[in-house]
């Protein structure tokens, strides 16, 4: 078994240096022969139009494409992504200051949507077609329809516009430092509870439909009347056989949900002004920092593969058959 | 019994919550008596001067660092007065071609090292060194320099003694200190770092300043923090201890925070929020007029022709200046100055603002619209609707072209679709076609637009020849591709003129013939909203900005 | 109940309905229709340089308006979905297709229709406005092109319109006084619109208010939901070509081919596809057209993983084989055997799709990379409606409201088909 976790591993990293390098090089190849040109902030009133070209000259853009290539490549086989221009440090740093937050907040967000998800399940199977449970799926439909950035307008125009009682934009007041602790955690989550309810919402209408779908299966299947006809309490059946056969079919789910918060919530980000990856990589893109969104779509990249994995991984470990699929 | 748990659970949420809100509620209102909080929209990227590309940079930079002279704006004239600031004092030599500067003596970098006039001369030479990529490379016109633009630090500086300089100007220029305004950096930390390498370590290296604040924190993404310097003679006791540049990226909240006291000063208010905010009276509107102008732009030359071999040949419908001048009448510009700007602004009637008190000839005034005289001047120029589709036609070629805007921007979507729609009424079909900032503003530089929209901000002190000068090779800003020899003629006039006078009836002979040509159409100058709350005294906005010389601010609570 | 309440009946409701209400544009539209072709006969060239899109549009909808319940009474047995009872889901299937179609006859105005901005601006839902008509010069002649141009300004909404002026109030005096948020127009009397002595007055209603234009919101949203539609139609037809092309090929080829494909799959699933697609629209330009093609271009891989296993795994049977062995083309293949199985997975797939390519229109014109200000977009208006956030919540609400109930019929409408198709999930 573990030999054939081995083999699964190794097979994996191969294939995906191999994306993510067909990645890159593909960014690489749309980004310079994109219209656009990094040097065009320098234009301005109070600055010379020789600066902009000779920034021009210190980002490479004055080489030819082979050679703009070539040098990338070399750099890449060092680890080293370049220099982001709008930042002017390497883009790891840069990455480094946005990727910890987004970390966090997607991992708060996913377990939210995944407890949250969970509990109005099990609630939801209380009666299977009770009234409740026929209340929460017709609002779950609707709340997955609600695109993110209609829930956080109207959120920030109730609380924020009109109610003045939470904050709209930002991670934590600038005074946050000299905060003792309790108000300084208050403070971050008074911040912070606008973009988990958006960001949270869509996600946990999903894992909601699908394990209270999942719960039905399982109640139907004939193994659980068997269980029940043996006498065993109701309470032992539902901890100890139908929680864990919901839970099976969602992890790949959760994987991918999981990959796609790590690369950055990005509407969330931008209604709410948070320091992410999605709208690092945004502004990125607008403001033509090729290196920096070669770094980002890297990280992101990187980070989706690994969920992936781990989440097959955690399938294995769960139904051993599975194996062979994957393998091949 | 399990919903019960659940419920608890849930009761636990909400008690969370309360305390939250409570906590935010009881969180307002100014904490900080000594500090003054200036809302921006994003972090900066650098505290050196050097590296200073942005607004906020620059008035952050120039709290920190100090330069030889100062500008002080004079409202009266327009013009800009030079005020002594590390030089006490400064004398011209009898033809105007050098000047002696005494410097100060008893100005010290933050690390104990005293100023001296080593500093200026360093400071000048990294500036000016196109390795360096700083700020203001290629700015300095008074200085002899080498092909790469890099100043002859031999040739014009000699230092005579650590606090006497000598600084010899080019030939034939009019005396001009301008140059001499730029932020001086010390000389003894930044010779030993490798150029090449300083603008990517810059930010490693710990800020030694002199200025009137030196930085204390800055908290990325959050604020950047400042406080006075007490050994700085420009210090103020009655001055604030504190300024914070404070990053509130979402617009809403700065807005909020402003009407709530959280944040004292914030530029960029958009017109249908001060209403609300200028009916609280701790709060104080002062735009800042005349920098900013919004402009339709009617290429004057072919773009293909152009494109294809440089071949300057006139535009086929934008050529002729008349179409230019009917176009304007056609345009309702108060329409949108009143219901977009809420008249924060004022119709432009050329390149040079009002501000300009001794520059702009105030007899020339804006084209009024008049939809009628317009369809009679382009029926005079042959363009008619012969086969009623409602879209005017001249030798075959219908009256309609795209319209380019850069998305983002909501007065310049606003402006499009009412002149869209005005220019529908006397039979000029226009499409419009929002294209994002960086595709937008490179094909506007290599001309390849037949119309646009944008902005400019005039460069105080006035620079005509950069955009409105024939020759294109030279004028990259020249957009709309403007060709008059006689305007030629004055522009290079302008330049080597001495005499302030003449200078200026040579600003608004030009303006006369720009009035007349129409090469764009400039349809109003832009307000910039400031808005600050009235603790903060002494504060003087002038068009060189809303944060200029912040150490003379005091604080009254 | 004894008489269930079926799709056909709400179809041929609607339709009439329409009719009844916009009975007199119709009517004209229709002599129109026949000056048009009195004008095609006897000045070729005029009447062909007239036929713009716009009237098109009228001429097209105002026949199906009619031809459509026709269609629908003959149809009500043979076709399932007009027989079977009445969901919310069908209700709003039905009224945006009707939107799609009719849009022209629905809307009281033209989507870019301003005037009198100061009046008009940002007026609140069921709110209206007097019209005053000022006196047009008579087209002169009874010629047939001049009743043409006569009747098509009267079927044509205009995004402009000179002859008229918009106010609170008027008061006729020696002068005709027109009241205005800000400020009176004295006109003289003469220039005024007369019929029978009486100035010609109209009202203006704007069922969903205005927007900072002073645009008729509900005109905006009608011409919105065709955009919607079409982004979804158009983008998901191009990943249905990709995916199932691609798919085969790779399926069908395996081997190199399928390893570089499958690879190429793996690149685009390894980060969000709203970053590729915000890249290449903020590189290439926005337009509708660039957005249609790059969503297409983004969620074809979902299609090409169902195709793709399902070639292999047909591949591998035998009655593929023998069907290979008597001679059958692939393309052959393909339609026979692959179609039919990969049929219903494909259909659900790109029903979802549809909900996620309208979701996603809607929010790059939220981040200002949408289609354009050419044509209305729900995700637009929101996007300049959270400008005016503090004094026009309307601007917000009915396009937000739209979107969702779009995007939850889709959504269910998907789910209704899988339920259709794999009746196994139904009874768990």
């Amino acid at each position: 078994m573990k030999k054939e976790i081995f083999i699964l591993l190794i097979k994996r990293i191969f294939s995906s240096v191999l994306v993510l390098f067909l990645l890159i090089s593909f960014l690489f190849f749309l980004l310079r022969l994109s219209p656009g040109d990094p040097s065009l902030k320098y234009f301005s009133p109070d600055l010379s139009p020789q600066l902009a070209a000779k920034i021009r000259e210190s980002f490479n853009l004055d080489k030819s494409l082979i050679n703009q290539y070539s040098s990338f490549l070399l750099n890449l086989t060092r680890g080293n992504f370049g220099i982001s221009f709008t930042y002017r440090i390497p883009v790891f740093s840069v990455i480094m200051d946005f990727l910890p937050f987004t970390l966090l907040f997607s991992i708060t967000s996913f377990i939210i949507q995944l407890v949250l998800g969970f509990f109005l399940a099990s609630l939801s199977i209380k009666k299977i077609n009770g009234k409740l449970d026929k209340a929460i799926s017709q609002i779950s439909l609707i709340i997955y329809a609600a695109p993110t950035f209609v829930i956080g307008v109207l959120l920030v125009l109730i609380f924020s516009s009109s109610l003045n009682i939470l904050p709209s934009s930002g991670l934590s007041s600038f005074e946050n430092n000299s905060y003792p602790l309790i108000p300084k955690l208050m403070d971050n989550l008074s911040h912070l509870i606008m973009p988990l309810i958006t960001l949270s919402l869509g996600g946990t209408a999903v894992f909601y439909k699908y394990l209270r779908d999942n719960f039905e299966n399982v109640y139907n299947r004939t193994f659980i009347t068997y269980l029940r006809s043996y006498g065993i309490p109701e309470k032992n059946i539902y901890k100890q056989n139908v929680i864990p056969n919901a839970i099976n079919p969602l992890i790949s789910i959760a994987g991918v949900e999981l990959g796609i918060l790590f690369s950055g919530a990005l509407i969330t980000e931008v209604i709410f002004g948070l320091p992410g990856m999605g709208r690092l990589t945004i502004n990125a893109i607008l403001s033509r920092d090729y290196p920096l969104i070669i770094g980002t779509t890297f990280v992101s990249g990187v980070l989706v593969i690994i969920t992936n994995l781990v989440a097959d991984i955690l399938k294995v470990k769960l139904d051993k058959r599975l194996i062979k699929g994957l393998l091949n | 019994m399990q919903i019960l748990k659940k419920i608890n659970f849930f009761g636990y949420i909400v008690f969370i919550l309360l305390i939250v809100i409570l906590q935010s509620c009881s969180n307002n209102f100014n904490k900080h008596p000594n500090a003054i909080i200036i809302g921006i929209s994003s972090d900066i990227e650098s505290t050196n001067p050097l590296f200073s590309y942005t607004v906020n940079e620059g008035d952050i930079s120039e709290l920190l660092y100090m330069s030889l002279i100062q500008y002080k704006w004079d409202e009266k004239s327009g013009e800009l007065i030079d005020e002594p600031m590390l030089a006490k004092d400064w004398s011209w030599n009898s033809d105007s071609s050098s000047v002696t500067l005494d410097l100060r003596n008893d100005v010290y970098w933050s690390d104990g090292v005293q100023f001296t006039a080593e500093d200026v001369v360093f400071s000048f030479d990294l500036y000016s060194d196109p390795i360096v990529q700083s700020s203001r490379y290629g700015t300095f016109k008074t200085f002899e320099a080498d092909t790469t633009l890099h100043i002859d630090i031999n040739r014009t500086f000699e230092v005579e003694s650590p606090f006497k300089l000598r600084i010899n100007f080019k030939k034939n220029i009019p005396p001009d200190l301008i140059d001499l305004t730029v932020p001086l950096i010390p000389k003894h930390i930044f010779q030993n770092i490798d150029r090449k390498n300083l603008i990517t370590i810059e930010k490693q290296i710990k800020p030694v300043t002199d200025g009137p604040f030196y930085l204390a924190e800055w908290q990325k993404n959050q604020a950047i923090i400042l406080k006075s310097n007490e050994r700085s003679f420009l210090h103020k006791p009655s001055g604030a201890k504190e300024i914070i540049f404070k990053v509130v990226p979402d617009y809403l909240s700065r807005i909020t925070q402003l009407r709530e006291g959280e944040i004292d000063l914030t530029e960029d208010i958009k017109t249908e929020d001060l209403k609300q905010l200028s009916g609280k009276k701790y709060l104080q509107l002062m735009p800042i007029k005349g920098r900013e102008y919004d402009y339709l732009a009617w290429n004057n030359i072919d773009p293909e022709s152009y494109k294809k071999d440089n071949k300057i040949v006139p535009n086929k419908i934008f050529g002729d200046e008349k179409v230019r001048e009917a176009l304007t009448y056609a345009i309702n510009r108060n329409e949108i100055l009143h219901e977009f700007l809420k008249d924060q602004g004022e119709l432009a009637v050329g390149p040079i603002a009002p501000i300009f008190k001794n520059a702009i000839d105030t007899l020339l005034k804006p084209l009024q619209f008049n939809p009628k005289k317009a369809a009679k001047i382009l029926a005079d120029e042959g363009w008619q609707d012969i086969n009623k589709t409602g879209v005017l036609e001249k030798n075959g070629m219908k009256f309609s072209f795209s319209l380019f805007i850069p998305s983002g921007n909501p007065l310049r979507e606003f402006a499009a679709t009412i002149i869209k729609n005005d220019l529908k009424e006397i039979g000029v079909d226009v499409k419009i076609e929002t294209l994002e900032p960086q595709v937008f503003f490179e094909r506007m530089f290599k001309h390849e637009f037949d119309a646009w929209m944008a902005g400019w901000s005039v460069a105080i002190p006035l620079d005509m020849k950069s955009y409105w000068y024939s020759d294109l090779k030279k004028t990259p800003m020249n957009f709309s591709c403007y060709q008059n020899k006689n305007a030629d003629k004055i522009i290079m006039k302008i330049d080597s003129e001495k005499n302030k006078n003449i200078k200026n009836h040579l600003y608004k002979e030009l303006e006369q013939i720009i009035y007349k040509d129409n090469p764009v159409t400039f349809l109003y100058w832009i307000n910039n909203n400031v808005m600050y709350n009235k603790r903060i005294k002494d504060i003087k906005i002038s068009p060189l900005g809303a944060v200029y010389h912040a150490w003379n601010w005091t604080l009254n609570n | 109940m004894k008489y269930k309440l079926k799709n056909w009946y709400l179809l041929i409701g609607i339709c009439l309905f329409i009719i009844v209400i916009k009975f007199e544009i119709i009517l004209n539209t229709y002599s129109l229709i026949f000056i048009v072709f009195e004008l095609l006969i006897k000045n070729y060239k005029i009447a062909v340089l007239h036929l713009d899109m716009p009237l098109i549009d009228m001429f097209a909808s105002s026949m199906l308006i009619v031809i459509m319940p026709a269609i629908a009474f003959y149809l009500r047995r043979k076709l399932k979905i007009l027989d079977t009872k009445i969901s919310i889901t069908s209700i709003l299937l039905l009224i945006l297709l009707i939107f799609f179609i009719f849009a022209p006859l629905i809307s009281n105005a033209n989507p870019d229709f301003q005037k009198n901005l100061n009046e008009t601006h940002l007026l609140p839902p069921f709110s209206s406005v007097e019209v005053v008509h000022l006196k047009t010069k008579q087209i002169v002649g009874n010629n047939i092109q001049s009743k043409f141009f006569a009747l098509k300004s009267k079927i044509i909404k205009n995004s402009f319109d000179e002859n008229i002026i918009l106010a609170d109030s008027m008061h006729f005096g020696n002068e005709a006084d027109i009241f205005e948020k800000d400020g009176k127009l004295a006109l003289p009397k003469d220039t005024i619109a007369n019929s029978f002595g009486k100035p010609v007055i109209s009202r203006m209603f704007y069922l969903l208010g205005t927007d900072e234009f002073g645009r008729d919101i509900f005109s905006r949203l009608v011409f919105g939901a065709r955009v919607s539609l079409f982004v979804g139609f158009g983008s998901v037809l191009i990943s249905l070509s990709l995916g199932l092309i691609l798919g085969f090929l790779s399926g069908y080829l395996g081997g190199f081919v399928d390893l570089i494909l499958s690879r190429i799959v793996d690149m685009f699933l390894s980060f969000p596809a709203i970053f590729f697609v915000i890249l290449i629209l903020a590189f290439f330009g926005n337009s509708l057209l660039s957005v249609i093609v790059v969503l297409g271009f983004s969620g074809w891989m979902s299609l090409f993983k169902i195709v793709r296993s399902e070639v292999i795994l047909i591949k591998c049977k035998d009655y593929f084989i023998t069907a290979k062995m008597v001679g059958l083309k692939p393309n052959n293949l393909l339609i026979r055997e692959i179609l039919p199985n990969i049929l219903s997975p494909i259909i659900v797939n790109l029903v979802f799709q549809f909900g996620a390519v309208i979701l996603a229109e809607a929010a790059l014109s939220y981040l200002g990379l949408g289609i354009g200000n050419l044509y209305p977009s729900w995700g637009a208006m929101i996007n300049s409606g959270q400008n005016y956030l503090n004094q026009a919540w309307w601007m917000i609400l009915s396009p937000g409201l739209c979107l969702i109930l779009t995007i939850y019929t889709a959504n269910d409408l998907g789910r209704k088909l899988n339920l259709y198709f794999n009746p196994r999930l139904n009874n768990g």
